[in-house]
């Protein structure tokens, strides 16, 4: 594998862990209150969630585009105060994967969650259990499984995210041109063929790696809540 | 203990209103299903909200509608042993153990009399410590479930079914240890059961609903002598459940002496024959049931006769229903008798008369598992 190439598995790689980090606090919260919580403006919050899955992902980029870009809204008031440039950075890889991939990781959540028997939850609260203390305790560690898949379809989504990615964030080789987008400017160009089917098998290793290790991540830890696993 | 209670909840088409004051240490609610016993014991820990209402413990206001207070089910230190044990499926036993101790270390409470080593050994669940909850038995996992709530150091421990589900042999195991509970620790409880049987081992305070109403309340003996209780009392499988301590076995006759703990009079305490049990130890704690229609009465001594036991008493009460009536006898220790209207016409039963209580000592069926008479403190 040439640098280039290197550098986009390494790049995809990044901004998919980026992704989960960024991930991981909002969508446990989402999707614990969307599981359990009913407030006045519930539905408009499931909708806006759910609307980079249900859009075309280019759609998403050239959302993200109007508003983080230097043209948009926040993203003006980001380059003028702060002196931070969004788009067409790998930070700008990472926000798109981010929005794609929330909708898994907050389904997954809400799912896990949901499943989560609430009387358990009541036992722990009559030892004298505090609200936060039986989500930290109880509800987390029993939807654990549900949490791990929701982190990795996240993962994968990531490492997968092609649209919105070079709708927003753009093509920048070291920059922003991670693997998906490696692969397509390879077929592009005069003999690309070679390079572009080498990256196909690392893309695939990759995947194949991540949900492997999801597996037996949740398989442990369903076996530790009693399951057979 | 001082429990007051006056609320009103409604879930669906059921409504359950209780006014009422529970002062023993122990009280029994009994009630056929459906009765609303749960719901009441949900409302008393806060996972049901009344209607309107006041729950006062002890100085505490734990519900009080008019003024709005309700305290969150965290902070009102009222423990609950479920059905169905409910215990932390992702920790061990002794996880489960350790969870409560932190909660109410965390909360500032050590009771030493509380303390993880002693609730272990009260409870014999050295060997299960290390444990998941997938990997006990139904009756492990209450017996975790009890630790786990007495490790809490609620100022109440509510007991939803204790024993339901479990099978006559592991209900026996379990009793004893619910026993030892009630006497080593000193915290009140609440216990909620269709099965009298079971309440009478804790106590003879009863609470009965039905319907959603409270439809008498107190000592079972004074509850067996007012209409209403006595008919759903009986429904149930009215027993007498004596509390006993072994006093010597003959094996070549294949006889167990007893005698009562709770002696309730000035007549010479009565010695009890049952079949042999030897594997209760002289001087041992234990409990033998009863059934009123196992009793025959007479008006002395009968010799010639299989019946072991004669014991001579008198009757305080009787209590007429449509087709039975029912005699409380004074044996040294107080005895349901149930007899039909022409036996009592028959031998002109009437309240003061000395009567002899006459029951084979197969017809007494005692606990397997006794309990030592001074719990380990």
């Amino acid at each position: 594998m040439t640098p280039a190439e290197w550098e986009a598995l390494w790049l995809s790689v990044k901004v998919a862990l980026a992704c989960v980090a960024v991930l991981a606090i909002p969508g446990l919260l989402l999707g614990w209150l969307l599981a359990r919580k009913q407030f006045i403006g519930k539905h408009v919050l499931v909708a806006l969630i759910h609307i980079p899955l249900v859009v075309p992902p280019v759609v998403t980029g050239y959302l993200l585009l109007l508003v983080f870009g230097s043209r948009g809204v926040i993203g003006q008031w980001l380059e003028s105060s702060l002196g931070f440039s969004l788009a067409f950075t790998w930070k700008a890889a990472v926000l798109a994967s981010a929005v794609v991939a929330m909708p898994l990781m907050v389904r997954s959540v809400a799912i896990a969650v949901e499943l989560v028997d609430r009387r358990i939850e009541d036992s722990a609260r009559t030892l004298g259990a505090s609200p936060l203390r039986v989500l930290a305790t109880v509800t987390l560690p029993l939807a654990a499984p549900g949490i791990l898949s929701g982190l990795t379809l996240a993962f994968a989504r990531s490492l997968g995210e092609f649209g919105a990615t070079i709708t927003f964030a753009g093509s920048i080789e070291g920059e922003t041109r991670t693997l998906p987008l490696a692969i397509y400017n390879c077929i592009q160009s005069v003999g690309g063929d070679a390079p572009a089917l080498r990256l196909v098998v690392v893309s695939v290793l990759v995947s194949a790696a991540a949900m492997v290790v999801s597996e037996i991540l949740a398989r442990r830890a369903r076996r530790r809540l009693g399951g057979t696993g | 203990m001082n429990l007051e209670l006056d609320i009103r909840v409604t879930r669906g088409a059921f409504r359950l209103e209780v006014a009422s004051r529970l002062t023993s240490a122990t009280t029994g609610i009994f009630g056929p299903s459906g009765a609303g016993k749960t719901t009441l014991l949900h409302a008393l820990a806060g996972l049901v909200r009344p209607d309107n209402g006041r729950i006062v413990l002890d100085d505490t206001v734990l519900f009080d509608s008019s003024r709005d207070v309700s305290v969150p089910v965290h902070k009102r230190h009222v423990a609950v042993v479920f059905q169905d044990g409910r215990l932390l499926p992702h920790l061990t036993a002794a996880g489960n153990l350790r969870y409560a101790e932190g909660l109410a270390l965390a909360a500032g409470l050590r009771e030493p009399t509380l303390a993880f080593d002693r609730i272990v050994q009260l409870l014999d669940l050295g060997s299960l410590l290390g444990r998941r909850p997938h990997h006990l038995s139904g009756g492990e996992t209450r017996r975790v479930a009890l630790g786990r709530a007495l490790l809490a150091q609620p100022r109440l421990l509510l007991l939803d079914e204790p024993l339901a589900g479990l099978d006559h042999a592991r209900k026996e195991q379990l009793l004893p240890f619910l026993r030892q509970a009630q006497l080593a620790t000193g915290i009140p409880m609440v216990m909620v059961s269709h099965d009298l049987g079971e309440i009478l081992h804790l106590t003879d305070q009863v609470m009965l609903l039905r319907d959603g109403r409270v439809i008498g309340q107190g000592n079972l003996f004074d509850l067996v002598q007012q209409h209403e209780p006595l008919a759903v009392l009986r429904g149930a499988g009215l027993i007498n459940v004596l509390r006993l301590r072994v006093r010597e076995h003959r094996e070549d006759w294949g006889i167990t002496f007893l005698e009562p703990l709770d002696q309730t009079t000035a007549v010479a305490p009565p010695v009890l024959k049952a079949s042999l049990h030897a594997n209760l130890a002289p001087g041992a704690e234990t409990w033998a049931m009863l059934r009123p229609e196992d009793v025959a009465l007479a008006l002395g001594p009968v010799e010639r006769i299989s019946m072991q036991n004669q014991l001579r008493g008198r009757i305080h009460k009787i209590v007429r229903t449509e087709s039975r009536t029912l005699c409380l006898v004074d044996v040294g220790a107080e005895l349901m008798v149930d007899v039909t209207h022409h036996t009592a016409d028959d031998m002109a039963l009437v309240e003061g008369k000395a009567i002899w209580c006459l029951f084979k000592a197969q017809a007494l069926t005692l606990g397997t598992s006794g309990t030592s008479s001074s719990p380990a403190n």
